[in-house]
């Protein structure tokens, strides 16, 4: 167990007993915390995003993984009226075919990250196993661009991936979007949208601990009240960046939050983690349970004593690896690799 | 119930594809209950029927000598028979040795210790484990909580016996599926309120735990599948009469029912997503995290009941069968 301290805040909205960390975990957190606090307040956002962008984006050479990727940068035409959107767009160098893909959102709250960050190594990692293309979109972040810039970046991206596949040497009918926590929300976000406007067929959706559910009020959030990483402070803080008043209200977009979605019929079959000791825990399952329920496809693991990120964050621990080793098998089925 | 109920999810397309051609040799429960007809007569047609499908009697239990294979009778519930217990012990593994308690499934009314054990045989050799499987009495004819009992009592045996077995008291984990996976979560809650043995572990493959059999899941995948809800009533109602349903059932009888699900061993629950039992195992897990307790939980798409034994060479059944042996490997890490 970690030395964490609580604030008073979470110890108002704390409800049940925490879930315990993983031992390994546990251990990995207290590392973590030296450099990030448990809780978090709009007024820290600068001093945050200073300290993450100390934390490096991959090296070019790490990108390519040594040459098994070519990998070029593309601006392209962003949301109408909006700038272009920069994609990243590694393909297998080896490949004399076309490829399947994966389009790859990156995580960060809404408010960080960078479509070169570290969360990019595992999903490069996978893509040269398999044999993918990843294209990474670099969208605006709130709360300088608030809801829908975000996902209107990452939908634009997608479009002019498929509409440039012959190009690109990817296969449109193969696309898999994907994404980590908030990555993962604006992917699942992304699917939503390109079902509702007739846009790309997708083949999948990964959506790894994803960012779902503005009202940031399920038995999870409270009960990791002050707790692992990215708690119900944090939450609040990535939500209002994003929507600002109408955040937690009764009119929010399901491109915004796709919890919010009614209708979860007709989505790409979906791949959902999180851990069992994270704020997401019960909008992930939740997401899962109404898929089935409209009678869709979902794979749905949850990592026991998992805090947010445990895969990207304590990549060594036992937990992680096999939490890791999920993804492979899923994508192997969804794109008959 | 006034919810829309949806279309179920889509089998897996390799698991379709299997069943489609394996269809002749799959014991059509429905058809067999649609008979009628009374609860004992009823079961005893299944156990007929299902012999082939259950029971393989070429399995090699000794696994070309890496178990050594034994069986006990052992001192039952009070004031009831015996029970026989099945140990393979492994022989390339110096004791104490952690152990597997296996329990059986067969919706309360069928099947036998060696139902579904070469599963478990693999990772316990893997391992080094030995495995230890409860010959339990069957409802109709045993209604709750004869099944239950049976399996605690054996529990406790094996504890109590463990240097005799050359089998470790304190890594122990107890492992089911379907019936079997609700009978090793009331094993689990038993242990815990009886103050009984520590479990390392509690391993719950497509686990039966709700008598209501009115979840969503329910009644989305109704008629569809091997285990659907008018099976799945048929063996509740063999195990719990009258009261099935009601608002007087042991969370003995059925885990789901219990309320307080904290203090209990870390569990692993497996289910597919296009089977009777995805709801209630979902539930079970959110529980036991809102307990601030420990459970991994898989739901795999588009699997039936039992998928992954029925049709283990799917894509999606050698996903499911490794993610149980992964879990092991971390509870019984030395």
């Amino acid at each position: 167990m970690t030395t964490t301290v609580p604030s008073p805040e979470s110890d108002a909205v704390r409800i049940g007993p925490p879930v315990p960390f993983d031992p390994e975990l546990a251990a990995a957190l207290d590392v973590i915390r030296e450099r990030m606090p448990a809780t978090f307040t709009a007024e820290m956002l600068p001093m945050f995003r200073a300290a993450r962008a100390e934390l490096p984006d991959l090296t070019d050479d790490e990108i390519s993984l040594g040459g098994t990727f070519d990998v070029i940068e593309r601006t392209v035409p962003g949301p109408a009226g909006a700038p272009e959107v920069p994609l990243l767009i590694c393909r297998p160098a080896s490949a004399t075919v076309a490829v399947p893909a994966l389009y790859f959102i990156h995580g960060g709250g809404m408010i960080m990250g960078t479509n070169r960050g570290q969360g990019m190594a595992d999903v490069l990692e996978v893509a040269a196993e398999l044999g993918l293309a990843v294209i990474s979109v670099e969208y605006r972040l709130a709360p300088d661009h608030p809801h829908p810039a975000p996902v209107e970046d990452c939908y634009a991206g997608l479009l002019w991936t498929v509409e440039h596949a012959d190009e690109l040497g990817v296969d449109p009918n193969r696309l898999v979007v994907s994404g980590a926590s908030a990555g993962g929300g604006l992917a699942a976000a992304t699917a939503l949208l390109a079902r509702d406007r007739g846009g790309p067929a997708l083949v999948g959706q990964l959506l790894l601990c994803p960012m779902l559910d503005d009202r940031n009020d399920t038995y999870s959030a409270r009960q990791m009240a002050g707790l692992g990483v990215w708690d119900i402070s944090f939450n609040q803080v990535g939500w209002s960046a994003l929507l600002g008043d109408a955040q937690g209200g009764d009119d929010v977009s399901p491109y915004a939050a796709p919890a919010r979605a009614t209708d979860l019929s007709g989505l790409p079959p979906a791949f959902i983690d999180v851990g069992s000791a994270e704020t997401f825990r019960d909008e992930a399952v939740d997401y899962a349970s109404r898929i089935w329920r409209a009678g869709g496809i979902a794979e749905l693991h949850v990592w026991p004593g998992g805090f947010h990120g445990f895969v990207l964050l304590a990549g060594q621990a036992a937990i992680s690896q096999t939490a890791k080793a999920a993804v492979a098998p899923w994508l192997r089925r969804i794109i008959g690799a | 119930m006034t919810d829309v109920i949806g279309p179920p999810p889509p089998f897996d397309p390799e698991l379709a594809a299997a069943i489609a051609i394996a269809g002749e040799k799959m014991p059509d429960i429905g058809r067999m209950l649609a008979r009628g007809g009374d609860a004992v007569a009823t079961a005893r047609a299944l156990r007929d029927e299902m012999a082939d499908f259950l029971l393989d009697p070429d399995a090699d239990l000794t696994r070309d000598g890496a178990f050594t294979v034994s069986e006990r009778e052992v001192s039952g519930p009070d004031g009831a028979p015996d029970i026989t217990l099945l140990i393979c012990r492994p022989n390339n593994a110096p004791p104490p040795v952690g152990v597997i308690y296996f329990v059986h499934g067969g919706g309360m009314v069928v099947g036998d210790r060696f139902t579904g054990l070469a599963n478990f045989l693999g990772v316990a050799e893997e391992l080094g484990v030995a495995v230890v499987s409860v010959e339990y009495r069957l409802a109709p004819e045993h209604p709750h909580p004869a099944p239950v009992d049976d399996c605690y009592a054996g529990l406790l045996w094996t504890v109590e016996h463990a240097e005799e077995l050359g089998v470790d008291p304190a890594r122990v984990v107890i492992a089911g599926g379907s019936a079997g996976g609700g009978l090793t979560a009331a094993t689990a809650l038993l242990a815990k309120d009886r103050g009984g043995p520590a479990l390392l572990g509690q391993l719950l493959l497509c686990p039966m735990l709700d008598d209501r059999n009115d979840t969503y899941s329910a009644r989305q995948m109704a008629g569809v599948g091997l285990w659907d809800q008018t099976a799945n009533q048929f063996g509740w109602s063999a195990l719990l009469g009258d009261a099935q349903g009601g608002d007087d059932v042991s969370p003995y009888a059925a885990p789901a029912r219990a309320t307080d699900l904290s203090g209990l061993p870390p569990a692993f629950i497996d289910v597919g997503s296009a089977e009777t039992f995805r709801d209630e195992a979902v539930e079970y897990a959110s529980r036991i995290w809102r307990a601030g307790g420990i459970a991994e939980l898989h739901v795999w798409p588009g699997g039936f009941h039992g998928f992954s034994g029925i049709v283990p060479q799917a894509a999606v059944s050698q996903a499911a069968g490794q993610a149980p042996r992964a879990w092991l490997r971390r509870i019984l890490a030395d």
